[in-house]
């Protein structure tokens, strides 16, 4: 891979001509892909086993949790028991169905393109006029579509949340996204290693590694990170000494709790204010208290007064979507130079360095075989 | 005119090793060309090359005018290419497997469904249009492959090894297809390490070894150009003494090199093996001389005739040189 490989297009065609051909690429990648992996009764019986297993989670939230709401003595209203009941069905689902994507999307990429290496079609598919992006995209976007069914599917069940309140239709949303960036950059990460690697058995043990590294991975370093940072004599008088919160922002783990943090069930705050302190929001630790307010939660002081730097749940979930949205968008990039095998991405590069295409063939050869071809990787295959 | 695929010193090379040393090819429109050589002769290298799969080290490559390397996407849209060793998609069905190739090449939706029906009657296939590939038998299979080359009106075909593992009758039926190909006006380009399986259709061959061009043209033309060097089967009746005899003459006769008796199969008659240097008018003159000379001559003839054996006397002078 070199860092100056030029972006795959036509510059001789008009740049709209040129999406054209990748929507349409993309189209036929993805309608053979989804031809072989809906067809028969595997894709609907795995979709409503889905269904019925998120369906029962909601009603055993529910036998356990509403008779306690209920007779909890608590002085609950009837409303806020019932928003009790949505709020753990919503928190349920949330983490379930993310616990479900973390599993899937990487499953269903990681032998994408590994699978065409080892039965021997990509060699019929690279030498025709489609483009590596479209086969790529193709490949994501059809492995992601029944991820993305699952995720869909699965709404009129977690909109019963709205039902018993508690939980918004916003809410809903930052959850479906959550679970949408997931399995995309999941889905992503699956690919990249089907196309750097010749074997799908190790693309796939390389992806599930990966998967657990972003979730339990860094969870485990920062608070080894934190840990570590606190092991000092120096008196601790400013902010807490944390690890750096980037660490957290490859976990879709946090970004999903700070989905739920606002509809907390029982409608405390100790997520949002567990939330905040893990990006170091000082006030909190100097006693303060979060309050929240809809879908947002602030710190306050103790006579109820918006203090700090600002909102303590909002924070963590853009950052972690926006993290996995570019860190797609790379791996899939990267994966686009992968799929071509070594010897002929000149072709595609060549067609970008004009004059170097006006002297044909000489001098493109040597370019080509100075190419790096991952040495280490199909050293570790070999 | 222009040709559809020529080479000038191609040159190819993997690390130490020279996969292909400098090859020059030159295929007129509506030729088959067949390139013939052992495995691990360069053959695969140069379809690879003209196939746009890979980068030559040095030299140039052309097909239908266009330098491969320049525009590599357009000369895959004038190309169909067959590999070596490819696979299928066992879960698509037959007319998906071609739909989705057609796809690939770009050719209109409108179009797809009658070109596929075309496609699928050329290759024999028009009943498993609806079948599972994964139900096809190795010979169909590959014809399904060597039709999905067709998708879009390629002018050349690359063929590399069409009928490597095929039974016999799965041959005949590639041959003829490729023979119907021809019919069609499509150029192709077709290897195999057997040479019989070519030289039937073949409008021209190139024997390759070691990534060389070692002999180049018709079949006829390479045998010719063999014949200089041939070498003579001539039956004598007769004892030993009449072999003897003959021996000696054949020693003054002009371009007759070495002399060699063989084991004959009849009592009656000796076998001599003679390598001559000439062309066939001589051969005739000789035997003219040799009748006249008295010698009673019974059988006359080339030893190397065959396919099969013009390849190994090809390869095996070039060892003979390189030795």
């Amino acid at each position: 891979m070199t860092a100056t490989a030029a972006p795959i297009g036509a510059p001789g065609l008009p740049r709209r001509a040129a999406m054209r051909d990748l929507l349409s690429g993309v189209g036929t990648i993805m309608s053979k892909e989804l031809r072989s992996r809906m067809r028969g009764r595997r894709a609907f019986v795995v979709l409503t086993v889905y269904l019925g297993i998120l369906a029962l989670l909601t009603y055993g939230v529910y036998i356990i949790v509403a008779p306690n709401a209920r007779a909890s003595g608590m002085g609950l209203a009837a409303a806020n028991a019932s928003a009790l009941v949505g709020q753990s069905i919503f928190a349920a689902l949330s983490i379930f169905q993310l616990v479900l994507v973390c599993f899937i999307a990487p499953a269903f990429t990681a032998g994408q393109i590994s699978l065409e290496r080892e039965k021997q079609t990509l060699d019929l598919l690279v030498s025709t006029p489609m483009r590596p992006t479209a086969i790529v995209l193709g490949k994501l976007a059809a492995a992601l579509a029944f991820v993305v069914l699952m995720i869909v599917a699965a709404v009129p069940i977690v909109a019963i949340v709205l039902m018993y309140g508690g939980a918004t239709i916003g809410d809903i949303v930052r959850q479906q996204l959550v679970l949408l960036v997931t399995a995309l950059a999941l889905g992503a990460v699956g690919l990249f290693y089907s196309a750097l690697l010749k074997r799908t058995q190790a693309a796939t043990v390389l992806t599930y590694i990966t998967m657990l590294a972003l979730t339990l991975g860094t969870g485990l370093i920062f608070i080894f990170w934190t840990v570590v940072a606190n092991q000092t004599d120096e008196p601790n008088l400013g902010a807490p000494r944390l690890a750096p919160e980037q660490v957290l922002w490859l976990n879709p783990g946090v970004a999903m709790l700070d989905v739920i943090a606002p509809a907390e069930p029982g409608g405390g705050n100790n997520l949002a204010r567990a939330l905040a302190e893990l990006h170091g929001e000082r006030t909190l630790f100097g006693g303060g208290e979060v309050r929240c307010d809809g879908d947002i939660c602030q710190p306050v002081d103790v006579f109820g007064n918006p203090i700090g730097s600002g909102d303590t749940t909002g924070h963590w979930w853009p950052r972690v979507g926006l993290t996995y949205l570019v860190g797609a968008a790379i791996l899939t990039f990267l994966a686009t130079r992968l799929v071509v095998p070594a010897g002929m991405r000149w072709a595609f590069r060549r067609r970008h360095s004009g004059a170097a295409a006006a002297t044909g063939v000489d001098g493109g050869g040597p370019a080509a075989d100075t190419l790096p071809d991952n040495p280490t990787v199909e050293e570790l295959e070999a | 005119m222009i040709p559809v695929v020529e080479t000038r010193g191609l040159v190819k090379r993997y690390g130490e090793h020279l996969a292909v040393a400098g090859i020059d090819l030159t295929v007129g429109p509506g030729e088959i060309y067949g390139l013939v050589g052992p495995n691990g002769a360069g053959k695969t290298t140069t379809m690879k090359i003209l196939a746009t799969l890979l980068a030559p080290t040095a030299g140039e490559a052309y097909v239908t005018g266009i330098p491969v390397g320049a525009d590599p996407l357009e000369v895959r849209r004038r190309i169909g290419y067959m590999p070596d060793f490819y696979g299928v998609y066992d879960d698509l069905r037959v007319w998906e497997y071609l739909d989705f190739f057609a796809r690939c090449y770009g050719v209109p939706a409108n179009r797809r469904p009658t070109m596929i029906a075309e496609l699928l009657e050329i290759v024999n296939l028009g009943a498993k249009r609806d079948e599972y590939v994964e139900s096809l038998s190795r010979g169909m299979r590959q014809r399904l492959c060597l039709a999905h080359t067709l998708v879009h009106d390629p002018a050349l075909l690359i063929l590399d090894e069409p009928a490597s593992g095929l039974d016999p009758r799965a041959r005949v039926e590639m041959r003829e297809i490729l023979r119907e190909l021809r019919g069609m006006n499509k150029t192709i380009l077709v290897s195999s390490h057997i040479l019989p399986e070519l030289g039937e259709m073949c409008t021209g061959v190139a024997i390759i070894d070691h990534g060389r061009v070692l002999r180049a043209g018709s079949i006829t033309e390479i045998e010719r150009s063999l014949r200089a060097t041939a070498l003579l089967r001539i039956d004598l009746l007769g004892d030993e003494t009449a072999a003897a005899a003959a021996t000696a003459w054949l020693g003054t006769a002009p371009g007759v090199g070495d002399v060699l008796p063989v084991e004959s199969d009849d009592a009656d008659r000796q076998r001599l093996e003679v390598t001559f240097d000439g062309p066939s008018e001589a051969q005739a003159e000789l035997l003219r001389a040799m009748i006249e000379a008295g010698h009673r001559v019974v059988g006359y003839s080339q030893a190397t005739s065959d396919l099969e054996e013009i390849f190994l006397a090809v390869t095996g002078q070039q060892e003979e040189e390189a030795a």
